[in-house]
């Protein structure tokens, strides 16, 4: 089959339909398959929920029911590289603008008008990066544990155990793609709440195929610590243009355990955003946030919808 | 085909995303092919690039590996950094073509059976627009056009029809209109233009009677550029008279610096040549109104905008082309393409463009709609680059679509002009 004809993305196994009972679809975007759950009316407000590195759709799913539920179209689409998209195993397709690229793409293909960015981790650069080339479409933004800029490095991305190690060339790719430190042990490593074996495997089968995990390494490498790192100019270009982004109803969320992107990128990001709301902090959460306090947060951003946008469009 | 081998400046390689399509780790399998590329590419390692036959820019890296000749390869493709790529049947096209010429080059390999393999393989000669991806408006929509008697005629430009009327005999005389209109734009002015000249009318792809591709990405800046530089060499216009208005200045201008020899004279009219100046308000808010409409009310639109008061057929002939949402992809696109950061795409292609232009000693008059808030910087724009323009030509009254508001007046000293 010619590699950009439309088809179904690769079939579930039956034991995750329990905890993940929302299908996914797909559309093909830059030539590539990118799969997508979409829950809720179709002319509610849609609202993109973007996971970042190792996670995909499933970080999201105490998320679709209360946004349907109050009106809202959720959709969690599964990046380039992750979840139940294709997995290209090549680098060069997995830059920090292919996926930016590739999210204009979905915004395109469902023709999505007065959207609302959940972003978490990668979902945060990326999804405001799609955003910034349909601004216009863009209605309101929710950040956690992210960031949008340059010229901050936190202790975890600057300290040897384990970032720098993981980062470092040859090293990097040991931990990660013959130990797959991230990709089969990473969201259940730092769950604060305890996370089911079910639930550990629903994140990390994605990636049982051999060689189908170059975006965990990517990711990591992506990160611009100094200047003339791979994704330096690209996150530059976003924080700059933070300012067209000055009417856009923001509201930012930290959690209190973040390991990963705490409270100093929750300031920053108020500084460069200061008409957001927040930012918010949430208790017995880390970096994967959504899965820590997964109701809680939803009822926070159904909350802030409602009170500034509604899911009308 | 001879690949044109180019090489692009560090500033637009930043403003692109290098998208790897094809990789070789055994380039050297026969080393008589890898020794061929090496001498045809002029290298044994490193990159070269080239423009498409749909000027796409691509690359191929090589690397030698210490067995002398090369032996690895990648082909990139490098599209406008955030946007999502060409359509996909542009970018197998470009690499048949690329095969074609690594066949070419190497001994042994014959170019028509790689010919006949794509045949099999695609199931024709060329790749082209996959079923139902291009709409084309049925023609009784256009019946009994309040002016505009002339029957279209067609042209195919890369697998797709586009539309044109023309009339009168001498030099060209090439009208471009622009968003959100069409050829019937130009009807009040077409009269007298065609006394003195051979005038061309096309509909852009997207617009008129021409045919509608559904998707995005199939609009781009440059396919814009591209279909309309291809409608000329088709028709092999010379000597043309560019009158141009808003889209049909961006577009116009940017082939008149591609090829300049086939261009006597310029006639530019409330468009401007943006490559990434900060924009009116007004286009702004024009930009923010469109990004965020399903469908545009063209006939209730121009009737807004035109300051004439418009026969309710003369709207309707502004909403025939777009039987409902999904034809109106190509004019719900454009005001995003329009380059109003440095780093849009388009930007880069047009202060290229500007040099050359700037070198030029075609004559060009700039009549202008005072009235147009969206255009108001344009002549002054336009008359910074060209160095043989006419005295002002300044249209008092008339808005953005100085056809409509003063066609026949307008028209009458482009005639003067091209007499004179």
């Amino acid at each position: 089959m010619p590699f950009n004809t439309p088809r179904e993305p690769r079939p579930r196994p039956r034991w995750l339909d329990a905890i993940f009972p929302y299908p996914s679809q797909s559309v093909i975007v830059n030539g590539r398959l990118m799969a997508y759950v979409d829950v809720g009316p179709r002319d509610g407000r849609p609202v993109l929920l973007l996971s970042g590195n190792p996670t995909w759709a499933f970080l999201y799913r105490d998320f679709f029911g209360p946004l349907s539920a109050a009106g809202y179209r959720a959709i969690a689409p599964d990046w380039v590289g992750a979840g139940y998209s294709d997995h290209p195993r090549i680098d060069a397709q997995l830059t920090f603008a292919h996926h930016i690229a590739d999210l204009v793409g979905l915004l395109d293909a469902l023709d999505l008008r007065g959207f609302v960015i959940v972003g978490q981790d990668w979902g945060g650069p990326q999804g405001v990066g799609a955003a910034l080339q349909r601004v216009e479409r863009l209605a309101g933004l929710v950040l956690m544990s992210t960031w949008l800029f340059t010229g901050y490095v936190g202790r975890f991305h600057s300290s040897p155990r384990p970032w720098t190690t993981w980062h470092a060339p040859l090293i990097g790719a040991f931990f990660m793609k013959r130990l797959q430190v991230l990709s089969q042990h990473g969201p259940s490593a730092i769950s604060k709440r305890g996370m089911s074996e079910v639930e550990a495997r629903a994140y990390h089968h994605v990636f049982d195929e051999p060689e189908s995990d170059a975006v965990v390494l990517t990711w990591p490498r992506t990160i611009p610590m100094r200047e003339g790192d791979r994704g330096w100019a690209d996150m530059r270009a976003i924080e700059q243009r933070l300012p067209e982004l000055r009417d856009v109803p923001t509201i930012l969320f930290w959690g209190r355990q973040d390991s990963v992107f705490g409270e100093p990128y929750a300031n920053r990001l108020k500084e460069l955003l200061p008409h957001a709301e927040g930012p918010i902090a949430f208790d017995n959460a880390d970096h994967f946030m959504q899965d820590d306090r997964g109701p809680d947060i939803a009822a926070a951003v159904v909350e802030f919808l409602d009170r500034r946008l509604g899911p009308a469009v | 085909m001879p690949l044109q081998f180019v090489m692009p400046s560090d500033e637009e390689l930043a403003l692109l995303r290098a998208d790897p399509l094809l990789w070789e780790q055994e380039l050297d399998v026969r080393p008589e092919v890898a020794a061929a590329i090496e001498k045809a590419a002029g290298r044994r390692s490193g990159r070269v690039y080239w423009r498409s036959a749909h000027d796409h820019l691509y690359a191929l890296e090589l690397a030698d590996l210490g067995r002398g000749r090369p032996s690895m390869a990648m082909v990139y493709g490098f599209w406008d950094r955030y946007e999502p790529r060409p359509p996909e049947h542009e970018i197998t096209a470009d690499l048949l073509d690329l095969s074609l010429w690594v066949a070419e080059v190497a001994e042994g390999i014959d170019p028509a059976d790689v010919a006949r393999v794509a045949t099999f393989a695609l199931g024709r000669e060329r790749p082209t627009w996959p079923e139902g991806s291009v709409l084309r408006t049925p023609d009784e929509r256009f019946a009994d056009l309040p002016g505009y008697p002339y029957p279209p005629r067609y042209v195919e430009i890369e697998g797709l029809r586009m539309a044109y009327i023309e009339t009168g005999a001498g030099d060209p005389i090439l009208c471009l209109h622009g968003e959100p209109t069409w050829g019937y734009l130009y009807r009040r002015m077409i009269p007298a233009l065609a006394a003195v000249g051979r005038v061309v009318v096309p509909d852009l792809i997207g617009f008129g009677r021409s045919d509608k591709p559904v998707a995005p990405n199939a609009y781009s800046y440059r396919a814009h550029v591209r279909w309309v530089r291809r409608f000329i060499e088709a028709l092999d216009l010379r000597r043309i008279t560019l009158v141009c208005q808003d889209w049909g200045g961006l577009i116009g201008l940017r082939v008149l610096a591609q090829q300049p020899e086939r261009f006597a004279r310029l006639v530019a009219m409330n468009t401007a040549f943006p490559a990434g100046e900060a924009p009116s308000e007004a286009f702004l808010r024009w930009r923010r109104f469109s990004q965020q409409a399903r469908w545009l009310d063209l006939p209730g639109m121009m009737r807004q905008a035109v300051r004439r008061s418009l026969a309710d057929a003369e709207t309707a002939a502004y909403g025939a082309p777009f039987p409902d949402a999904r034809y109106q992809t190509g004019a719900l696109v454009f005001p995003r393409l329009v380059p109003i950061r440095p780093e849009h795409p388009g930007a880069y292609d047009n202060r290229q463009a500007i040099a050359t232009l700037r070198t030029l000693e075609l004559p060009v008059l700039l009549p202008w709609g005072d009235s147009d808030p969206i255009t108001s910087q344009g002549e002054a724009q336009l008359r910074g680059i060209f160095r043989n323009v006419a005295p002002p030509f300044p249209v008092r009254g008339a808005g953005h679509f100085i056809q409509e508001d003063r066609g026949e007046e307008v028209a009458e000293g482009i005639v003067r002009w091209l007499r004179g």
